[in-house]
């Protein structure tokens, strides 16, 4: 497939010198990293940059490992890589569930964790998970490193708290205060891939504790805190579950576009919350459940 | 006809004798093949609007590009095409009708030049109202999409009305509809909506083109239809000079075709654009999106259907008003309105029919042939309402459709009689696979599990004489090369042809090497297309088979002195019944000839012909009722259930078991028929269950890709498919064959539709029916979706 654009290409070695070319170029700079989303936009003219820095030679991008409190991902982790990892299996699976429900193999085999935060679309799959997680968003620029908590990452749709000149260098994700069940609940119009038309993740914690995320129900991927605080403390019951289901139009704002009207968003979504929540508990609690994300 | 318990090869399911070549990568298609450095690339470019009068085109920023050679636009080619009605020129003239229309091309040194190049070509525009409704466009106030309707040359089964957009009015009036409603105890009318559809191939349209110096165009294309293609790029450039002779067009294999490569659509670029640059091969071809809005995509419909019916289940009246959104060109689609509307009411008896089938242009991409071609659109309101119809008289839907499933003999809405079938048997087998009637509980409270059921029909729509030929040559070894041209696009014709000449020649099929098309060397095919190359192209090959057998038993004959009609074949030898001691290989006499006592030869190289046109087939019938016409050659009938889940919360469903059963006549490769049952039974639900094409109100295609399009995937495959074949034989098939390729699409949309409803009590009237319809239907309490 012929891209009639032109652009210069850079594929520094080191952080240093793709710190230097982002520096440079500035706001015409873009990063490629799996290519996935960047190199189509760049085909399509939605992106027009006057330089590529390919970031793919640049090993130390490519760590995957613990951290003292947590998991740290590098910019070249591929969701593939999330899924394999045993890491991400022990203390997260709800990371590596939601990275199973992203694209297709070919896809996942490719395209980066950190590069969807950049893209940073309204449907980001991995979006609810990292937030329930408190992940936190690690960038670099000549100015220096910078740590953004993942709540204030997403800025608009397609649109994040990444600076011209900056680079995403990893992400750090926390590991839960204690004992933790997740679940991510993903809309899709079939089996096959698809960008979630609504998606609901949840970590239930000890002591009656519960995050829940949404995505693709608003303009960004987002905690919804009055549901958190209304089910805080309490057992998970169906009229807890009514209660909290009451609350979901104040944390949403969905549209209607090709692929969902808003009115059929606002049903699911309840719908969702409420197997996330009964299937986060239950999981939680050590009872055996399906494995992996729910499919709605 | 030859007793069927004797059959070695036809009705075994050999493996594919092209799986080899495929599987190695060693077979071509037509971006493989390379034309070496002097290739050059076009690039299209296309309108902006969906309907608009062209002011001016500024080709000049383009030229000055280094690498561009051409920039052409239709005052190049002001010259009309179409298959069945000429209404499409090779460039927009004075006019666009479609968003996505080609206005110009750069012809470049390279593709990244060319595609440069057309975006520098300045088009400026007057905006003219589009329509993108069917029944918008027939209202009397209408703007005319093409006010030269009236001047159109077109097949003569073909009645516009010019001053409108009406470009066909196919017309079916049998009994008294009046009388016929008068008699009924219960009637039902309701409307029923199909969106547009795509083909979705894996292999996009391509063309390759060269006209030498001595004026002879060659174009290498993906493409169902090499000598229809042939003589509609000489009919429109008979213009420039250009004939038969000197037209020549080569298939190699394609990678899928659903009707989406038959006809002409892009090609046209290939056979047109080298004319202005002798001795350069110019490539051109699709992209995944291009692919989406300017080929062939199946119309959509608005169909009104009426009837009536006595407290006892026999249908007596059937009113069907059917408006085809046909697009902004009808030259191929325009015969999917007029075949299907023949045949709308379904393979039932009824004797009081109205039906009127209106092909209607609008400013959206040209509607054209569909695997179905228009009966699987037609039959969703058809089996939808049958359903209902059963359900409101309290009778059981099985029992109902099949006390008025058409019979042999039974008149056909156009007055014919009906052709052999095995309808019922379908519908038994089919019945008792499903456990029909057998209600199933989800173990999940919050799912519901639903039987849908359908019946269905289709006859190959094609002009009344369509005709095939074979071309068969031995070669020293016995082997055979059999030239035909209708082309493998994975339903399995090399498979199938070379068991039919195995059959008659006792040759094995993979000792027969069946040739893809070019003009130039293999006899005449209409068309792969309307299910008819088993049928029309089996009977020219096993013709060519038997013409060749009779010369080389009237070799023997004159070398060996032995009846003609005591020699038969066995085992590649000719052997004789009077004398069990004879014997001849084919090996040492199909070439060479044969030696008799004097050291002189007789026989020779063995060239078997064969041709098949219908010879009962007339498209005569009245304009104003369509009696009196024989206008099809067979019909292809089935029946088929499924068992789905439905989230009773959020809509989302899933096939857990499908049945269907087809009447293949003889099912010359069983393996390839139940393939075939499975895959097009697979896309059918893909049509009913996710995609549809979706346009914004200036008539933009916005969802040109897999991302919104939802093909169905390997996940999507119900848990179970069950493929049943029935053989009630076809008298002039070979062997009894007839077609099945398309049917197993039809009942598809139709039983989701009836299973939904059966689960969960939503009626869904409009294709796709999703997940987000039902779900929204059941939180809002409603039982009927629009």
């Amino acid at each position: 497939m012929a891209v009639a654009r032109e652009f210069e290409y850079f594929r520094p070695e080191t952080l240093e010198h793709s710190i230097s070319l982002l520096g440079e170029y500035g706001e015409n700079a873009r990063v490629l990293a799996g290519g996935t989303d960047m190199a189509l936009k760049i085909k399509q003219g939605v992106e027009t940059p006057k330089a590529v820095v390919d970031i793919k030679g640049i090993s130390e991008l490519e760590r995957l490992e613990s951290t003292d409190n947590g998991l740290h991902l590098g910019a070249l982790v591929t969701f593939s890589q999330v899924m394999a990892s045993g890491l991400v299996a022990a203390n997260f699976p709800l990371l590596r569930d939601a990275a199973a429900t992203v694209g297709s193999v070919g896809i996942r085999n490719r395209a980066t964790l950190v590069g969807s935060l950049c893209s940073a679309v309204p449907s980001l799959d991995i979006g609810p998970a990292l937030l329930v997680h408190e992940a936190v968003v690690l960038t670099r620029s000549a100015g220096g490193t910078r740590k953004t908590g993942i709540n204030k990452w997403f800025t608009g749709p397609k649109q994040c708290a990444l600076e011209p000149g900056e680079l995403v260098t990893g992400i750090v994700v926390p590991l839960p205060p204690g004992k933790a069940g997740g679940c991510y609940v993903k809309r899709g119009r079939y089996a096959g891939k698809d960008p979630a038309q609504a998606g609901v993740g949840i970590l239930a914690m000890e002591k009656n504790d519960y995050r829940v995320a949404f995505c693709a129900v608003g303009p960004v991927a987002k905690r919804a805190p009055s549901i958190e605080t209304c089910l805080h403390g309490q057992e998970l019951t169906d009229p807890l579950i009514k209660a909290a289901q009451a609350l979901v139009p104040q944390e949403i704002s969905p549209i209607t576009d090709i692929r969902a009207s808003k009115a059929y968003r606002t049903l699911i979504i309840k719908v969702m919350l409420e197997r996330g929540l009964k299937t986060a508990v239950s999981r939680l609690k050590g009872k055996p459940s399906a494995h992996g994300a729910i499919w709605i | 006809m030859e007793a069927m318990e004797e059959l070695k090869f036809v009705g075994k399911p050999t493996p594919r004798i092209d799986q080899q070549e495929k599987v190695l990568g060693a077979a071509r298609y037509v971006d493989d093949l390379d034309f070496g450095p002097n290739l050059l690339h076009a690039q299209v470019v296309e309108s902006s609007l969906a309907h608009a009068r062209i002011k001016k085109i500024d080709t000049s920023e383009a030229e000055k590009l280094p690498g561009v050679v051409k920039v052409v636009t239709g005052k190049d080619f002001p010259y009309h095409f179409g298959l069945y009605m000429q209404d499409r020129h090779i460039f927009a003239q004075d006019k666009v009708r479609f968003a996505g229309e080609q206005v110009a091309a750069v012809i470049a040194r390279d593709l990244a030049t060319a595609k440069r190049a057309a975006k520098r070509v300045k088009i400026i525009y007057e905006p003219l109202p589009a329509i993108l409704d069917p029944r918008e466009a027939v209202k009397k106030d209408a703007t005319l999409i093409h006010p030269e309707l009236g001047a159109y040359s077109h097949v003569p089964w073909f009645f516009p009305k010019p001053g409108s957009n009406i470009a066909h009015w196919r017309k079916v009036r049998k009994g008294d509809t009046i009388q016929g409603f008068a008699e009924a105890d219960l009637i039902f009318a309701d409307t029923y909506r199909v969106p547009r559809y795509a083909h979705c191939s894996i292999e996009l349209h391509g063309a390759i083109g060269l006209c030498d110096h001595s004026g002879r165009i060659t174009v290498w294309a993906a493409s169902q239809s090499p000598h229809t293609q042939r003589h509609i790029f000489a009919q429109a450039l008979a213009p420039l000079g250009f004939t038969h002779q000197n037209l020549r067009v080569i298939t190699p294999y394609v990678g899928g075709g659903f009707g989406g490569k038959a006809g002409v659509t892009m090609e046209i670029l290939a056979a047109a654009l080298p004319t202005l640059v002798k001795g350069y091969p110019i490539k051109i071809h699709w992209t995944r999106e291009q692919e989406f809005y300017n080929t062939y995509q199946r119309p959509a419909l608005v169909g009104t259907l009426k009837m009536g019916v006595k407290k006892d289940g026999t249908i007596t009246a059937f009113d069907y008003l059917i408006h085809w959104d046909a697009g902004a060109y009808v030259e191929y689609g325009a015969n999917v309105v007029n075949a299907s509307g023949l045949s709308a009411t379904g393979p039932y008896r009824i004797p009081n029919v109205r039906i009127d089938a209106l092909c209607v242009y609008t400013n959206l991409p040209p509607g054209g042939p569909y695997r179905g071609f228009g009966y699987p659109e037609l039959l969703f309101g058809v089996e939808s309402h049958t359903t209902r119809m059963a359900q409101q008289l309290g009778m059981d839907v099985v029992a109902f459709k099949r006390k008025n499933a058409i019979r042999e003999g039974d008149k056909l809405p156009y007055g014919a009689p009906m052709t052999p079938n095995g309808l019922t048997e379908c519908i038994d087998r089919v019945v008792k696979t499903i456990e029909w009637g057998k209600k199933e509980e989800h173990s999940d409270p919050n799912k519901a599990i639903g039987k849908g059921f359908a019946i269905f029909w289709k006859a190959p729509a094609m002009p009344p004489n369509a005709a095939s030929s074979a071309f068969l040559k031995f070669n020293e070894d016995a082997s055979v090369n059999l030239l035909i041209s209708a082309v493998e696009i994975g339903q399995g014709v090399l498979t199938a042809m070379a068991q039919i000449a195995a059959e008659i020649l006792t040759v094995p099929p993979e000792k027969i090497r069946v040739e893809s098309p070019d003009t130039d060397r293999n006899p005449y095919e209409w068309q792969t297309v309307a299910s008819h190359v088993a049928w029309g192209t089996g009977n020219a090959v096993k013709r060519a088979a038997i013409d060749a057998r009779e010369q080389i038993f009237e070799a023997v004959h004159h070398a060996c002195f032995l009846e003609k009609d005591a020699l038969y074949l066995e085992d590649e030898a000719v052997k004789c019944r009077t004398q069990p001691g004879f014997a001849l290989l084919l090996k040492e006499i199909v070439i060479n000839g044969i030696m008799v006592e004097d050291g002189t030869y007789r026989g020779g190289p063995i060239m078997g012909r064969g041709t098949f046109m219908p010879r009962f087939t007339s498209a005569m019938g009245d304009p104003d009722t369509g009696q009196g016409g024989h206008p099809c050659v067979h019909y292809t009938v089935g029946a088929a259930a499924l068992t789905l889940e439905v989230d009773k919360q959020t809509g989302r469903m899933k096939v857990l078991k499908a049945v269907e059963a087809i009447d293949a006549g003889k099912a010359i490769n069983p393996q390839i028929v139940k393939d075939q049952i499975c895959g097009g039974l697979l896309q059918g639900l893909g049509t009913v269950l996710y995609e549809d094409m979706r346009f914004d109100e200036s008539g933009k295609l916005l969802n040109p890709n897999f991302t919104d399009y939802k093909l169905p995937t390997a996940m999507d495959i119900p848990d179970e498919v069950i493929p049943i074949i029935v053989e009630t034989p076809q008298a002039d098939g070979p062997f009894g064959a007839r077609g099945i390729a398309e049917h197993p699409t039809i009942p598809a949309a139709p039983m989701v539709a009836n299973a939904v409803c059966d689960a969960v009590g939503v009626r869904v009237k409009s294709m796709p029916v999703t997940a987000e319809k039902v779900g929204l239907a059941l939180a809002a309490g409603q039982t009927e979706v629009e």
